[in-house]
């Protein structure tokens, strides 16, 4: 699989002109921040255009030039910004194309429903920039900067909602949020307690110095575990993982959908990003106490998404418990600690975030329409009502379930074999059996889409902009079904980006 | 047999037969798919023959004799294409679609064009939705195919899963009533066999050095015997779901029932040999050591399954569920002939093991042909009597000539009368077993048993007095095209055996040479 090496070859060849202009114009300690801060300039522009018209060419526009600034500038050259505060590299490269195509997905959809006023765009492209930064921090402070950037933001939009329900789900969401801070807080306060530096690269040699120091070493250990402890219960918290994925299913199924979808999509996998370059690179001495701590995290997360997911009717929420038990499968990845397991986490987080969002935009719009909260009864006899959307819905649900139809058959596959590879096959028998699980729900959306004779003949006439963005989802995700390669080969030099 | 025209004619075709095998049904699913109603059935039975006639040739062509060390195992024609490449456990490995096939192979695969290709026929009462259906059918036969190819075991676990999707559909969407919760139970059931069987794949995977998936190399490379062990366990919950096997049986009368008439033909000819299948290549033909060890288990629950499904179909009402217990007690028999071969081997018993091996095979042609005749009648019943209960139905032989002919010479191949295959296929395992473990020959009561019901109900149903009141219209001669066609191979077998032993009888003896 040449192929998409040689692609990203032609595009920094064809955008090189882009690329002089960006050279001699911008400070050089802004040009590895730049796709943040193009999006930063563009809710600006979003907020004061969006007074007048729809701003959503404006934001897209947004969306792309950012992308395009990351494709163009190479990370290896122009990686760095800030004194080195905010790194790109191949890791943070993976995740910034995730939160890219994540934000057209939400930008489009958002028209059902609040992204037709300037306000509502220009928080959510502040959030994106915000996800961006996090993903490239190397440093605990600036991450932590970049981390309330990302949240504030939301915690507004999920308040945002249609229904009264959503200022609750969103108290909910920004409490649990900024307990999750705090801890994070105090996580960061130990580190730099221990090692007198906040930077990871920094903390990690002087971890390891200490370690093989015996008089140090046993008044240290303690310290350090309780700060992988925080760090996990506090990334935890917006990932959606056990012991914080309480506020999830009544958040997203409250919010309006595109803000859901972002907050599955995009800001979920930033906390993941974060998690690994605190613990991967930041914390791996302390690995053998972590990925204790990661596996269990992971079999409670899955079967806690599993079990709830079952009991529920309403569609929305099945999803985010989903999503929940979808963060538990990753984690496996992340638990087995190779350079194969993150590989495979990082490419489950970018399938997941294609199928979650499509199956969040598709029932939202389904809402919308129908003005009503969407269970499984709504769903009976879709095939005929709007055959499309049934196709795309179930094409989705059948790819988060794992049968060879989308990537997400690979990136499970993946999974699976990494726990093997760390000598845990009971982990990945656990998450096998936990899909088996799945089944259930998953199922039963197929059943009502397909099986079930309609109740009604009308036809459910969903908007335009996200079924065609849903349809490119899906046509992406098919195609990963095929050449996995064309993903995967990215998400392991991502992979030995962090590792190596 | 190898003729040289059969080989001509593969070597003119534009690319390798095995890809194209695979290649054809997906073409002509888009296409169904894209003709619409009126075109649908005729590209999916032009394509569906189209692949039979491919399948013979190859039968045809292929030469099934192996040298004892050869290093490919006797694969032939084969083919991969390279999807991606992993690095895992310090190593490079492609994920690879890997295809090649032996005698076993190309004698499944026969059977599953075969099979396809009467069901597709029997699928004239399917009206509704009938784009999606032929589509649908069309990926379900890439799948099977698949299955019987493949020599990777991600390749074989992707098939293995292709299979399931389909069949889900075909089952909940055109079933009968009940059928969605049918098609909800048959898909847990075989996911929760093949997942386990996955982490068996990958454990063998990492404990191969180098790592692969190549089953050939797996094979060849002799792995430690608590690995065979382990691994020969989770092929058993793979398999055994599909084959199936008493406990992991239940799913099997429910689909069967309340799938549409082409639906349980397919389920029961070939869904259920990917189990049988399973466990030849991926036991008895990888890991022969583990099955040897654990022989006498497998064994014993074969004879068990046998004579349990035999009672249970002897309680049933319905003449489809009866019969859909039928196939659990027959294919009880494939699992007893691979269990008593690996321990044959082990105790030197070539001759023996090899006849059990043959025996297990054939029984799956034999039951897959005979099977999908019974299926066929049994549908056919509900439409000319309007019920498919037994106590319901009288005089069928008055009132329903043509029918009644064919349902009594299905049955009595069902049950294994001499002159039709079943016959064959069972005496060859029972010779085999009955010279390894002397109490196999407990299996022989399942028989008994089967004789015992089958003849019953064929007097309750067929040549009793009619019921005067009740309105029975017979078979047209539409209907009865599938099942006749059908009935050439069994009775064809049954006096010819070496057509399809031929070619399995080299692949047991390499399996159990070496």
């Amino acid at each position: 699989m040449v192929l998409p090496l040689q692609l990203s070859d032609l595009l920094q060849a064809l955008t090189a002109p882009i690329r002089d202009v960006l050279v001699r114009f911008v400070p050089e300690q802004w040009m590895g921040s730049l796709p943040a801060l193009t999006l930063v300039l563009f809710a600006v522009l979003a907020l004061l255009v969006g007074r007048h018209v729809n701003p959503l060419p404006v934001s897209l526009l947004g969306v792309v030039l950012s992308a395009v600034t990351v494709v163009t500038l190479d990370a290896s050259t122009y990686g760095s910004s800030f004194g080195g505060l905010f790194v790109r590299d191949a890791f943070s490269d993976f995740f910034i194309y995730i939160i890219l195509i994540v934000a057209v997905l939400v930008l489009v959809s958002s028209t059902l429903y609040g992204g037709d006023k300037g306000p509502y765009d220009f928080l959510l492209l502040t959030s994106m920039a915000g996800a961006i930064w996090v993903v490239m921090a190397t440093d605990l402070v600036g991450l932590f900067l970049a981390w309330e950037l990302m949240s504030t933001p939301t915690y507004v939009l999920t308040a945002l909602g249609p229904h009264r329900g959503a200022v609750d789900g969103a108290v909910k969401y920004f409490v649990m949020g900024m307990m999750a801070s705090a801890l994070m807080l105090f996580g960061i306060a130990l580190v730099y307690g221990v090692t007198g530096s906040t930077e990871l690269a920094t903390v990690a040699q002087t971890l390891n110095t200490m370690s093989a120091d015996p008089t140090v070493a046993p008044t240290m250990s303690p310290t350090v575990l309780l700060a992988v402890v925080l760090f996990i219960l506090s990334f935890g918290f917006k990932t959606g993982i056990f012991p914080g994925w309480m506020w999830v299913p009544d958040t997203y199924s409250t919010a309006d959908g595109s803000v859901t979808a972002y907050l599955a999509g995009a800001t979920k996998k930033t906390g993941v990003s974060a998690l690994v370059r605190i613990l991967m690179v930041g914390l791996l001495v302390s690995q053998l106490e972590w990925t204790l701590l990661l596996v269990v995290v992971s079999i409670m997360t899955m079967v806690i998404g599993n079990v709830l997911a079952l009991a529920q009717k309403n569609i929305m929420r099945m999803l985010a418990y989903s999503s929940i038990a979808m963060m538990g499968y990753l984690f496996i990845g992340l638990a087995a600690g190779t350079e194969f397991g993150l590989a495979a986490a990082i490419f489950h987080a970018f399938i997941h975030a294609l199928l979650k969002t499509t199956a969040f935009i598709l029932v939202w719009a389904m809402a919308v329409r129908l003005r009503k909260v969407i269970t499984y009864d709504d769903l009976v006899g879709l095939s005929e009502r709007s055959p499309l959307a049934a196709a795309l819905l179930c094409l989705a649900v059948l790819g988060l379930l794992g049968v060879p139809v989308t990537g997400g058959f690979w990136s499970k596959l993946f999974l699976f074999q990494s726990a093997v590879e760390a000598d845990m096959w009971w982990l990945a028998l656990i998450g096998a059996l936990n899909t088996v699980f799945s089944l259930g729900y998953y199922l039963r959306v197929v059943r009502s889409c397909y099986m079930a004779a309609p109740t009604r003949d009308d036809t459910v006439a969903l908007a335009r902009g996200p079924l065609i963005v849903s349809v490119l989802a899906m046509l992406v995700a098919t195609v990963l079904a095929v050449v996995p390669g064309l993903v995967f080969d990215y998400a392991l030099v991502a992979a030995r980006a962090v590792m190596g | 047999m190898q003729l040289a025209t059969a080989t001509d004619i593969l070597n003119s075709l534009p690319m390798d037969v095995l890809p194209l095998m695979l290649l054809l049904p997906l073409g002509g699913a888009v296409v169904a798919y894209a003709l619409g109603d009126r075109g649908a059935r005729a590209v999916t039975l032009l394509v569906s023959a189209a692949e039979l006639v491919l399948s013979v040739v190859l039968a045809l062509a292929f030469d099934p004799s192996i040298a004892p060390s050869d290093p490919s195992a006797g694969m032939q024609y084969v083919w991969s294409v390279t999807v991606g490449r992993i690095r895992a456990g310090g190593s490079e490995t492609d994920l690879q679609f890997l295809v090649g096939v032996d005698g076993i192979s190309v004698v499944m695969v026969v059977l599953s064009n075969l099979v396809v290709f009467i069901a597709v026929l029997a699928s004239h009462h399917i009206h509704e939705a009938q784009t999606m259906y032929y589509a649908l059918l069309q990926t379900l036969m890439t799948g099977l195919l698949g299955v019987f190819m493949a020599l990777d075991l991600i390749a074989f676990f992707v098939f293995w899963e292709l299979v399931l999707i389909p069949m889900f559909f075909i089952i909940g969407r055109w079933g009968e009533e009940g059928c969605q919760h049918a098609a909800v139970k048959f898909f847990i059931y075989t996911h929760l066999g093949s997942v386990v069987m996955l982490v068996g794949f990958f454990v063998l995977y990492f404990v191969a050095e180098p790592h692969t998936f190549n089953m050939v190399a797996l094979r060849n490379m002799g792995l430690p015997p608590e690995v065979q062990v382990g691994f020969a366990l989770a092929v058993f919950m793979g398999a055994g779901v599909k084959l199936p096997v008493w406990p992991l049986h239940n799913w099997l009368p429910w689909a069967h029932v309340k799938a549409p008439t082409p639906g349980s033909v397919i389920l029961a000819g070939i869904l259920l040999k990917m189990g049988g299948y399973g466990f030849i290549r991926l036991g008895l033909w990888m890991v022969p050591d583990a099955f040897a060890r654990l022989g006498i288990v497998f064994a014993a629950l074969a004879v068990f399954t046998c004579v349990y499904a035999a009672l249970t179909a002897m309680a049933q009402t319905d003449l489809k569920s009866m019969v859909a217990y039928t196939s659990i007690n027959h294919m009880s028999w494939v699992l007893l002939g691979v269990a008593v071969a690996a321990v044959g081997m082990q105790l030197g018993l070539q001759s023996a093991a090899s006849l059990a091996v043959q025996g297990a095979v054939f029984m799956m042609f034999s039951h897959g042909t005979i099977i999908s005749v019974m299926f066929i009648m049994a549908g056919q019943l509900k439409y000319s009597a309007g019920t498919r209960e037994i106590p319901e139905v009288r005089g069928l032989m008055e009132r329903a000539p043509r029918l009644s002919r064919v349902l009594v010479v299905a049955s009595l191949a069902a049950f294994g009368l001499p002159g039709f295959s079943g016959f064959v296929a069972e005496a060859l395992v029972l010779f085999g077993s009955v010279n390894v473990y002397i109490w196999t020959a407990l299996i022989a009561f399942g028989v008994f048993f089967t004789v015992g019901y089958l003849l019953w109900t064929l007097n309750r149903i067929v040549f009793s007095d009619p019921d005067p009141e009740a309105e029975v219209t017979d078979a047209t001669a539409a209907d009865l095209i599938a099942p006749v066609l059908m009935m050439v191979p069994v009775l064809l077998l049954g006096v010819w055996p070496d057509l399809v032993l031929t070619l399995v009888a080299p692949v047991a003896q390499f399996m159990l040479g070496g």
